[in-house]
């Protein structure tokens, strides 16, 4: 920069100047603003001597400036009570954890409002119901190809099953569905009637029931293709498509995320005898509670009897892993936070002292509740504001929407949990104020021959807090210094609470 | 009476800031590492509470060293005993900024 872009700034510093006299009282205005500018020239002088301009010593002069707005405002009438009344506020534990209260029934709040983090909490409740297992031939895994006849499904459907207690059955074919839009080929399911009420997924969508005039079968409507094809449209649940030559009336739309195998488009029910025996398909099974004692981990070796009593072996595997739900990607992200969190700060609570004094117990464990709710309403927003923010938009509701939560609930938690952590170290052990007034005292350089660093006073007037500046082996950790009754003269004029 | 005056810590320090001989508002913040927005009220306090008074240098000086004028300021002999009151409480105070007489030469 040149000694011209220097005049550039001296003249924005003398403006800045003269709009903070504009708010010192009018009969101190004119004495205020001189001291301020005489000020200013030393201030210049001391940060920027030379004549080329530097960024860092403008940013202190600017500082130096905007401080005046501070001292114009203190000015004013009634302005120490305002001060002292709004530095007390500001400092109170009560007013941190309304604070985190009000947060939380905003994000709790937004998460009911917002369609698309109703249907994902929604889904989180119950995407699918446990002890589910999909069962196909070993010969390859059932998750990734169709390999049950429907004639097979409907004989072991036909027999009394020990393992198992419910099946249903679904087959994946390309068929032509006409819409309003036009005419495109999907990935149609045919599946059974009850394939949904087997898996107790809850639709994101369900239309009205239909008349009793209404011949057309019912059908669900893949998320994915709900977006993609209909632009999230809530109206289209209960309108008719044409699959083949049938009519297929949109009952609603399936829960998103790959929890069956297939990449349907539209999943077709009908009832069991109309499935043709010779299509190869997908079995879905529930395992009874004698089934889901044998079935030690995602995968299970089943020996079945077809129509001869001839003894087939079959492979199952657990849904579950199929899925990955809002709570599921919370967990992690929260996991790892924790993980990490050491990186970012330290876990300790700073409760070293100068002396032996220690707070009473009741105040002690007054101060560790006061973390632990803190932590308690943090994790709640943490889990709805990322919640909120990835799901807000229901055409968004996709993977990137898990990315998306992921990310923000790792950042927020790391960055919650460390600010947390920052915040109780700097809570007066004995009232919960927030200690404040910071002063510099001391030089670095003289780190080795005497103390420096910032004090910390709480307004209460109970302790005085040191944190080093250069954390040497003999202070390395902040200390509280409990202030005695020798110290009331300081805070006269303060109404705080009974000395500890 | 001065040693009943409601000083807070950060008073105490400008107090004991003049008494070593930074007698400017810049030179206090440079000595306490308070910032602007905090030491010049304090100082009006201070003022108010008859601990210290402030005075504009002649113009003539000012001229000579081709500046603007500054406004310094003293301690009042009430701010004195205070001064001496808050140290036997705070004997950190002088350690931290050490007064003209106290420095090692």
């Amino acid at each position: 920069m040149t000694p011209r872009s220097g005049s550039v700034f001296h003249a924005v510093h003398l403006g800045l100047l003269r709009a903070a006299s504009l708010l010192a009282p009018a009969n101190q205005r004119a004495e205020w603003l001189q001291e301020w500018r005489a000020e200013l020239w030393h201030v210049r002088r001391e940060r920027a001597p030379q004549r080329v301009v530097s960024w860092r010593a403008e940013r202190e002069v600017t500082l130096f400036c905007l401080g005046a707005f501070r001292d114009a405002l203190c000015l004013r009438p009634h302005a120490a009570i305002r001060e002292r009344r709004t530095d007390l506020r500001s400092t109170s534990p009560a007013q941190c954890i309304l604070w985190l209260a009000l947060m939380l029934v905003a994000s709790y709040a937004l998460s009911l409002l917002l369609p698309g983090v109703r249907d994902a909490s929604g889904a989180s409740r119950g995407q699918i119901d446990p002890g589910l297992i999909l069962i196909g031939h070993p010969t390859s895994s059932p998750a990734s190809a169709a390999t049950v006849s429907a004639a097979e499904f409907a004989n072991w459907h036909a027999r009394p099953q020990r393992y198992f207690d419910r099946f249903a059955f679904y087959s994946v074919a390309r068929e032509s569905v006409t819409t309003a839009d036009g005419n495109s080929q999907w990935t149609v399911a045919h599946a059974t009637a009850n394939l949904f009420s087997l898996l107790g997924a809850r639709l994101r969508f369900s239309a009205p029931a239909a008349g009793t005039d209404d011949s057309s079968a019912g059908a669900i409507l893949g998320c994915e293709t709900f977006e993609r094809e209909f632009d999230a449209n809530p109206r289209i649940p209960g309108s008719v498509v044409r699959v083949g030559k049938q009519l297929v009336r949109i009952a609603g739309v399936a829960p998103c995320g790959a929890w069956l195998p297939g990449k349907v488009d539209l999943w077709f029910l009908e009832p069991e005898s109309a499935v043709a025996p010779a299509s190869i398909g997908y079995v879905v099974a529930h395992l009874t509670a004698l089934g889901r004692e044998e079935m030690f981990g995602p995968t299970v070796s089943i020996t079945a009897y077809g129509a001869n009593d001839s003894a087939v072996d079959l492979f199952g595997t657990a849904l579950e892993g199929h899925t990955r739900l809002p709570f599921d990607v919370y967990r992690f992200a929260l996991l790892l936070a924790l993980l990490c969190l050491p990186g970012v700060t330290s876990v300790s609570m700073g409760d070293y002292s100068f002396n032996s004094h220690r707070p009473s117990w009741p105040r002690r464990i007054c101060r560790w509740s006061f973390l632990c709710a803190k932590v308690a309403l943090l994790l709640p927003i943490v889990y709805y504001a990322p919640l909120d923010l990835a799901w807000w938009h229901i055409s968004t509701a996709s993977f990137a929407s898990e990315y998306v939560q992921w990310i923000a609930t790792f950042l927020l938690c790391l960055f919650g949990m460390r600010w947390v952590l920052l915040d109780q170290r700097q809570r007066c052990p004995v009232c919960l104020r927030r200690v404040t007034h910071p002063a510099q005292v001391g030089h670095a350089s003289r780190t080795f021959l005497s103390w420096n660093g910032t004090e910390l006073i709480c307004m209460g007037g109970h302790t005085l807090l040191h944190v080093p500046g250069l954390p040497t082996s003999w202070f390395s950790a902040q200390r509280w210094l409990y202030l005695d009754s020798s110290w009331d003269f300081l805070f006269a004029g303060s109404s705080h609470t009974g000395r500890p | 009476m001065a040693s009943e005056a409601k000083l807070s810590h950060t008073a105490a320090m400008i107090l004991q800031a003049i008494h070593a001989g930074y007698v400017y508002g810049f030179g206090i913040m440079e000595m306490t590492g308070l910032p602007s927005g905090t030491v010049y009220p304090a100082m009006r306090r201070l003022e108010r509470d008859a601990l210290i008074r402030s005075q504009w240098e002649r113009q003539s000086i000012a001229d000579a060293e081709q500046r603007p004028p500054r406004k310094y300021y003293r301690l009042t002999a009430a701010g004195r005993v205070t001064l001496e009151s808050t140290r036997k409480r705070y004997p950190l105070l002088e350690r931290l900024i050490p007064s003209e007489e106290a420095k090692p030469v």
